[in-house]
């Protein structure tokens, strides 16, 4: 094992996110994942949960932070907070399901019991098992920094964060119009599965890569579903700064989304958000580290012209392996049509199943296979992430970050990496 | 949830149902999901695909870890929502030479056990329960997903045989083991 200094030199001299020039091990080397865990996932503000998930107080779901198992609960005092899932006796898990409610969670190794708002409230036997007395306040759960943005609940381990809407910067223009456009709710409950893939490759993928789309998911030219093979290519690249990235494709057949939601959605944006709402085709990106959004493309189904959307996380469970978990959520207030067709486009085409994503599980499984082998090359194998180095960016576009014309750039991954560096080897 | 550690009593038989399904019917409905699963293990997809009727509902709901006395299927979702139309999309992805997440083929075996037939809903249907196991590997160094699944379809009969107007499919994980469902189940 490395120590985290020379993991850190051994970055900082091969990781060039400027030059267009990234090592394949970054993507699996344990020493990096390492790291990771004590720079990465300790820092950041993560997604957890959307709010609809847990309406009522005393709901909770069980959510991960890195590989830190954590609770989301909303309290009877109808506070939402995030706790380390884990007893302060010995460290039992306290919430063992992945949902529930109630308005205390007892631990089922020796039955302390915690309110749903942390405090602790008692243990069996207390009198004559701690004779000498219990000190409550020492024994409060765990407790994460929260925030909500939009209804997207996040949460820090950082001892001083900085506010979540800075964390945030300029994506937040964008997630207004993905998800605060209008009052959202999840649908049923994330969709999960394994995928052994290093958690950075779809990451970067969301965020940055929309010339894939061509040859990866090519079917779609072949069944005539789209004309052309640079299908992906119409539209914007955004650097959104702060490692956080996304592109837009672009149509101009109108708006696309049920009229019944428009006075809603006027109500929560811009007329600039409106008006580059009205006029997207898809919509892809990533909130950095790990938490992607998508709107796929908008199909004709059933004489209704529909999307279904997506935000997911790629959660770490080990240098080459991730737990994604895929929610699919739409507006609240959307007509039953809209629901419908919406979900059926998300699960047909994204998640586990879809035609879209079970292509790029494919890339993602060989890339990370391939990065495990260049681990002990005396060299380390480069990686190109040129495309669009040197671009000029447009000028008057009316959302936040570098906005390039067209998708095809690779800028946003490059940003990623930047972002990433300077966190896992930061002086903290 | 019930504190009391006595066992609940024995729920009464239910009357049995008035004309019992004739064996040979049972038995043609198992193989039909026998020649279902070889069809798929075979890939070939078109002749599967026509074994469905144009009404088709194919879904697979996701589940939850929940504690006894909760269902933990989330109905309201699921890893596949299909009908004929997206079935048949499904199918011609597989059947272009572009379909990478099944190109090079995974190989697959199904195993089809525990089947149970009852009458249907309507004269012409029956209501079929049957476990699935699914073997699927692909690339070398000898790995391999297992699938397990409760199906519950709804098999119509017409002059031709047998067409599956209903599957819901309900996985035996929380989260999958498997890295994309690129198969059907
Ligand atoms: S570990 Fe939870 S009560 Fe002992
Ligand atoms: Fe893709």
């Amino acid at each position: 094992m490395e120590t985290p200094t020379s993991t850190s030199e051994r970055l900082l001299a091969t990781v060039l996110p400027e030059d267009g020039q990234i090592p394949a091990f970054v993507h699996t080397d344990p020493d990096v994942y390492r790291l990771e865990h004590q720079r990465l996932w300790n820092r950041v503000w993560l997604f957890v949960a959307h709010e609809s998930e847990i309406p009522s107080p005393g709901d909770f779901v069980v959510r991960d932070m890195g590989e830190r198992n954590v609770i989301v609960a909303r309290g009877d005092d109808g506070e939402i907070r995030v706790f380390l899932n884990s007893c302060r006796h010995r460290g039992m898990r306290l919430a063992v399901e992945d949902e529930g409610s109630g308005p205390s969670w007892r631990c089922s190794y020796h039955g302390f019991t915690f309110r749903n708002n942390g405090t602790f409230l008692g243990a069996p036997y207390q009198r004559a098992a701690y004779v000498e007395g219990l000190d409550r306040d020492s024994l409060r759960l765990l407790e994460a920094t929260s925030d909500s943005y939009r209804g997207m609940v996040f949460a820090t381990w950082n001892p001083h964060p900085e506010p979540l809407t800075d964390f945030l910067g300029g994506m937040a223009w964008y997630l207004d119009i993905l998800i605060g456009r209008a009052e959202f709710e999840v649908v049923g409950a994330p969709q999960r599965w394994v995928v052994p893939t290093a958690w950075k490759l779809p990451a970067e993928n969301f965020a940055s890569d929309a010339y894939h789309t061509a040859t990866t998911h090519a079917f779609l030219a072949k069944l005539g579903l789209v004309s052309g093979v640079d299908f992906g290519r119409l539209g914007y690249h955004v650097d959104v700064g702060q490692g956080h990235g996304l592109g837009i494709g672009i149509q101009d057949e109108g708006p696309w989304y049920p009229q019944e939601l428009r006075p809603e959605y006027e109500r929560n944006l811009t007329p600039d958000q409106l008006a580059l709402m009205d006029r997207i085709k898809n919509f892809h990106g990533n909130v950095f580290p790990n938490l992607s959004f998508l709107i796929p493309n908008v199909v004709e189904i059933a004489g209704h012209r529909v999307t279904g959307m997506t935000v997911r996380l790629w959660q770490p469970i080990g240098p080459d392996s991730i737990q994604a978990w895929s929610w699919h959520l739409v507006e609240k207030g959307a007509p039953q049509w809209w629901k419908e067709l919406g979900r059926k486009t998300y699960v047909q085409t994204f998640g586990s199943s879809g035609m879209f994503e079970q292509d790029d599980t494919e890339n993602w499984e060989a890339q990370t296979r391939n990065s495990s082998a260049t681990l002990n090359f005396e060299e380390p194998v480069m990686l190109h992430y040129q495309m669009g180095l040197g671009r000029q960016p447009l000028s008057g576009f009316p959302g936040p970050g570098t906005v390039y014309d067209g998708k095809f750039s690779e800028a946003a991954a490059r940003s990623f990496y930047r972002r990433w560096l300077d966190l896992v080897v930061g002086d903290k | 949830m019930s504190t009391s550690t006595e066992l609940p009593p024995v729920e009464a038989a239910p009357a049995a149902a008035a004309v019992p399904v004739p064996l040979e019917t049972r038995v043609a409905a198992q193989d039909f999901l026998i020649e279902e699963a070889h069809l798929l293990d075979q890939r070939r997809f078109p002749e599967w695909y026509a074994l469905f009727t144009d009404d088709v509902v194919y879904v697979a709901p996701v589940r939850n870890t929940r504690r006894v006395g909760n269902s933990g299927v989330v109905e309201e979702i699921g890893h596949f929502d299909e009908n004929k139309a997206s079935l048949g999309l499904r199918v011609r992805k597989l059947g272009t030479d572009v379909g990478w997440a099944e190109d090079p083929p995974s190989i697959t075996r199904r195993f089809i056990t525990n089947v149970k037939v009852e009458w249907g809903d309507h004269p012409d249907e029956l209501r079929v329960r049957s476990y699935l196991l699914l073997f699927r590997s692909r690339g070398d160094r000898g790995q391999y997903d297992l699938l397990s699944a409760e199906r519950n379809d709804v098999l119509r009969s017409d002059a031709s045989g047998f067409r599956i107007a209903r599957r819901h499919v309900l996985l035996d994980q929380v989260s999958l083991g498997t890295k994309n469902l690129a198969i059907f189940l």
